[in-house]
Order: C-alpha cells, then structure tokens, then sequence
C-alpha cells in the first residue's frame, strides 16, 4: 500500500496544495503540534517546530528564486 | 417567490448541517479535557442544528441553483442563523454547571459562566465569535470551562475562512461588485476557476498559516493550549482569548511581536497569498492593497507610537512602540487582542482621547478585501481616495478628453470607473451612518457621564469593524440590553459588509419574497 493511498494522506494530496512540500507540511504540522501537546517544551519539540517554520519559509523563498 | 424560499432553504439547511458537524467534532474536546458534564450539552447543541439543518435540505434538496440574490441572502441569514445555533453550547453548559448533570460530576458555577445562562449574552458571544469580532460578555475567560474556549476559539476560526470564501468566492460573480474587488486583489485571475476548488485553496492556505501561527506563539513561550487558541483567533483576525486579559496576560515582548505578523497574515487578501506562495513574492509590493497593509499600518503605527510617548501615558520610547505598534496593528487587522490593560500597564480606555481616535481611525479602514479583517476594507477607502482626486483633475481637462481611472494595475473607462467608485462610496456612507446610529443608541442607554463620546465611538466602531478592541463598556452588566441588541446588529452587518443584510431584510419586510 503507498503512502498516498492512506486515507488521510489521500485526502490531503486530492484536495491540498498539489505541491509536494506544501503538502507535507500540511500532514506533518498537526503531529507535531500532538508531540508538542505530549512531550512538552524540550530541545527536541522546539527543535522540530522551528524546522517546520524554517522548512515553510526556506520554499516559499526558493519558489521565489526559482520563478 | 419563483423557488427563492426552497433555494435559500436548502443552502440555509447545509449551512446549519455545516454547524452540527463542527459541534460534533469539538465533543473531543470535553473527553480530552476530562469536562464530561459538557458532553451532553455539546451533543444536544449539535443536534439541534444538525436535524433542522437535515430537515431544510431534505425538504427543499431539488431547488434551482443560486443566483447572487439568493448568494446574499443565504450569507446573512446562514450568519444570523450560525449565530443564534451556536450560542447553544454557551447556554447549555453554563446551565448545565448551574443545575446539574445527573451523572456527571460538575464544577463549581462562576459568575463568568453564569453570565451565560442569559440567552442574550450567549448569542452575544456567539455572533461575536462567527463574525470574528471578539467582543466577549466573559469577566474572565480563564475560568471558563475548556469546552467553551475552545468552541469560542473555533467559531472566530471557522467565521474567518468563511468571510474568504464569501469574498473572494460566493459574492464575486458578475455584476455583484465584489467581483471588481476580486478582480483587483488577484490580478484578474481566479485562484481556480471553479468554485469548490477556489474554497479547498483558501482552506489549505488558511489551514497551513494556522499550523505555523500555532508553532511560532509556542516557540516565543506560549503554552500550548494558548498558542493553539491565539494562534487560530489571531489568523482569524478574531481576538478571543482563554486569559483573563488578553494577551497582556503574558506580558511578553516576544510573544507580543510574533502574534503582529500573523495577524497581519490574516489581514492580507487570500488570492494574493496564493500568489505569494507560487513564488510571486512581488505581490508584497505590486498589489496596491498588500502594499497599503504595511504602509498605512506602518504610518498609523508611528503616529500612534508618538501620541503615546510625546504627550501620552508611557515615559520610554520602547514602552510606546511596544503598545503603539501592537493596538494598532490589532485594531486596523481587526483583531481585537488587547496588550493596553490596566492590570500591566495603561489602559486603551484611559489612553488620551487622539490616541484612542488613532486606533479607531485604523477600525474603520480595516484591512485588504478577501481577508479575515473587517472595517471598510483597504480597497474601497483607496478607491474612493483616488475617484474623488480622479472627479477633481476632471475640472481641468476639456470636455472631449478621455481620462481613464487606474487601480491597481487596471484602467477603467468612465462606466467602471463610476460603478466602482459608487460601490465604494455606498458602502462608506452606510457603514459611517450605522456607526453614528450606533453612537446615539449607545450614549441614549448607557449610565450618563461613565464614558466619554471617544470611548462611544470607539466600541461602535470596534463592534461594527469586527474588531474585539474595548473601551471597557461591552460586558454582561455594564452593556444594558438595547445596546447588546445593537451590537448584535452592527456585528452582523460589519462582517457581510452591510449590503446582503440590507438585500435580505428588504426582501423579508418590503416584498415578502424574490422577484415578485
């Protein structure tokens, strides 16, 4: 079974951004929002949501580049 | 009546199914908190709107498709209607805690949540929410059940995406006028060409914000709880809090800078995001009206910063730009997040009266059309600003000459050019008439001698702008019922931009029905 066939996933590639990355962040944003929610402040979640505002920023400058 | 009812029945009914189903889904919320007294009033809340919503569509389900009419009328009663159904959980919970639930162990009441047992001031809190204006009849929010936070948080999140949708996609058809504002914002091209998939556009847009707003307020020291709540209200340009003040709360300088981008990000035409996130960074500066988010905020930042610190109530220079900065950007995004409170520093209500007419200034203008804000919106103050210089230099020129108006990139001939200068100017007259209506409602029922007419004019405008901001006279005792009425109304029209309300009540009083 692929990744892109799971239900949730599915929905997200059909009805999301029609972008890889932009499509990712949209799947990975709410678990790691549930790790922070679980694990708490620590170096490894505040690492990870800096990652992901970082990631989110670093395309949208590279799409810029790239047009 | 040609079908008009069984139209607007049937899209009334989905809204309302819409509403049952996002019920539904916050029932997570009392299990993961623990609140299980909620549980039943959070399920019967949701059927409520679910059955009647099922029954309208079942009933009228062959109807013709909308026109516009039917579009604007839909958007105002489906808004009404959204409001009067979700006051359900704030009336049923808080008299679920008042009385009991056999069963369940409840709470101890707190005159906070008693105030809800008012049907009036749980629709208050409800209408405040879906049209994202914020302001609360809660004393304290903190001591509010995390059920109710959370639908309060939610409503703000959902009447957010829902005024993009009705902006940029259900009342911008041909001839409507919103197309023209359309139009302007996203470089004459659509998102999408249809409909639906112009609305998945703006969800996951909205959704994608919503995530990073939610990780940057925890990263600059948020709670999580409060960043996921601040973060989905302040994208929502909403304003509602879960701490009793604001976000003065906090008292953190980080926090107060991050939350200022995001609710910028709420106040930016969505089209244009979509652009800006294919690459097309230019639209920062080439779209006249993200252009004039950041230099009318940037100009009515500095004058508010120099009010306050020249002649104002703060003695540093950071001081001032630190409050300066942030109630103006809250107030012209129309969010409403409060950092001038009495508890940390000088209140908004106590600042000097310029200052406070500064920040009303930036309530009225609001931010771009095919956003989140409220106010007037950016296009048409510039649309007039430009049309009255436009009528003016006309006096110069002969008769014969052919003088085209040019906004945003677009050169309109004479016909556009006096639609849209029209459309503009309606919309200005009528919000400034309500503002002044409301004004006199509210000086003829308030305690007289308790506020001045700044701090009058100042929660009329926050009311109709969608804004939150108070002066401190909305509250369940200090606001008498006329002017609960009355705000009812004026957040209402605000956030449809008072022509489909004016269309539907027209249609209900004077006609009895469409296209007799």
């Amino acid at each position: 079974m692929k990744l892109r066939n799971v239900p949730v996933v599915s929905y997200v590639v059909e009805a999301g951004a029609d972008d890889r990355v932009f499509d990712s962040l949209l799947l990975i944003g709410p678990l790691i929002i549930g790790l922070v929610i679980v694990l708490d402040r620590s170096l490894v979640t505040e690492s990870l949501a800096a990652a992901y505002i970082a990631a989110f920023v670093l395309y949208t400058l590279y799409r810029a580049v790239r047009e | 009546m040609n079908g008009a009812v069984e139209t607007v029945g049937r899209d009334l009914g989905r809204i309302l199914e819409a509403l049952g189903g996002l019920l539904l889904v916050s029932l997570v919320v009392p299990v993961i908190w623990g609140e299980y007294f909620a549980l039943p009033a959070l399920l019967v809340s949701a059927l409520v709107p679910l059955g009647l919503g099922r029954l309208l569509y079942r009933r009228f389900q062959d109807a013709e498709a909308p026109g516009r009419f039917h579009g604007m009328i839909v958007a105002a009663s489906g808004w009404f209607s959204v409001g009067i159904f979700g006051s359900l959980p704030f009336l049923l919970i808080a008299w679920s805690v008042q009385v009991g639930v056999p069963g369940f162990s409840t709470p101890a009441q707190t005159a906070t949540l008693a105030a809800f047992t008012e049907p009036l001031n749980a629709i208050f809190e409800s209408m405040s929410g879906f049209t994202g204006t914020g302001l609360t009849m809660t004393d304290n929010e903190e001591v509010l059940p995390r059920t109710l936070q959370w639908w309060r948080t939610f409503s703000e999140w959902v009447g957010g995406v829902g005024v993009i949708v009705l902006t940029t996609a259900i009342l911008s058809r041909p001839g409507s006028g919103s197309l023209t504002l359309y139009e302007s914002e996203a470089r004459s091209k659509k998102i999408h060409p249809s409909i639906v998939s112009t609305v998945r556009t703006i969800w996951w847009i909205f959704i994608l914000f919503t995530f990073i707003s939610i990780l940057a307020l925890w990263l600059a020291g948020m709670p999580i709880w409060g960043a996921i709540n601040h973060g989905m209200t302040g994208l929502a340009t909403g304003g509602f809090s879960i701490t009793d003040n604001s976000i003065a709360t906090y008292d953190s300088v980080a926090i107060d800078f991050v939350l200022i981008p995001i609710m910028l990000l709420g106040s930016i035409a969505f089209p244009v995001h979509y652009l800006i996130l294919q690459g097309d960074l230019r639209n920062f500066y080439s779209d006249l009206q993200t252009r004039w988010v950041f230099g009318y905020m940037g100009v009515g930042s500095a004058l508010l910063w120099a009010f306050l610190y020249f002649a104002g109530p703060y003695e540093t220079p950071f001081a001032a730009l630190r409050y300066g900065l942030f109630q103006f950007v809250s107030a012209a995004t129309c969010t409403g997040f409060q950092t001038a409170v009495d508890a940390t520093n000088v209140a908004l209500g106590r600042w000097p009266s310029y200052a406070q007419l500064t920040v009303t200034f930036g309530m009225f203008v609001g931010g771009a059309a095919g956003s989140t804000a409220g106010g007037i919106k950016l296009i048409r103050g510039l649309t007039l600003a430009k049309g009255i210089r436009h009528q003016i230099a006309d006096v110069f020129y002969p008769e014969s000459a052919v003088r085209r108006l040019e906004i945003n990139g677009r050169r309109l001939n004479e016909e556009e050019a006096s639609r849209e200068f029209m459309e503009a100017a309606i919309i200005v007259v009528l919000w400034i008439t309500f503002l002044v209506v409301g004004t006199f409602v509210l000086l003829l029922t308030l305690p007289s001698g308790e506020y001045s007419l700044a701090n009058v004019v100042f929660e009329v405008a926050s009311a109709q702008g969608n804004v939150g901001l108070s002066s401190g006279i909305t509250g369940p005792e200090s606001l008498p019922t006329v002017g609960k009425i009355a705000f009812l109304f004026h957040m209402w029209i605000g956030r449809l931009e008072i022509i489909p309300v004016l269309v539907m009540l027209r249609t209900i009083f004077k006609r009895g029905g469409l296209y007799q």
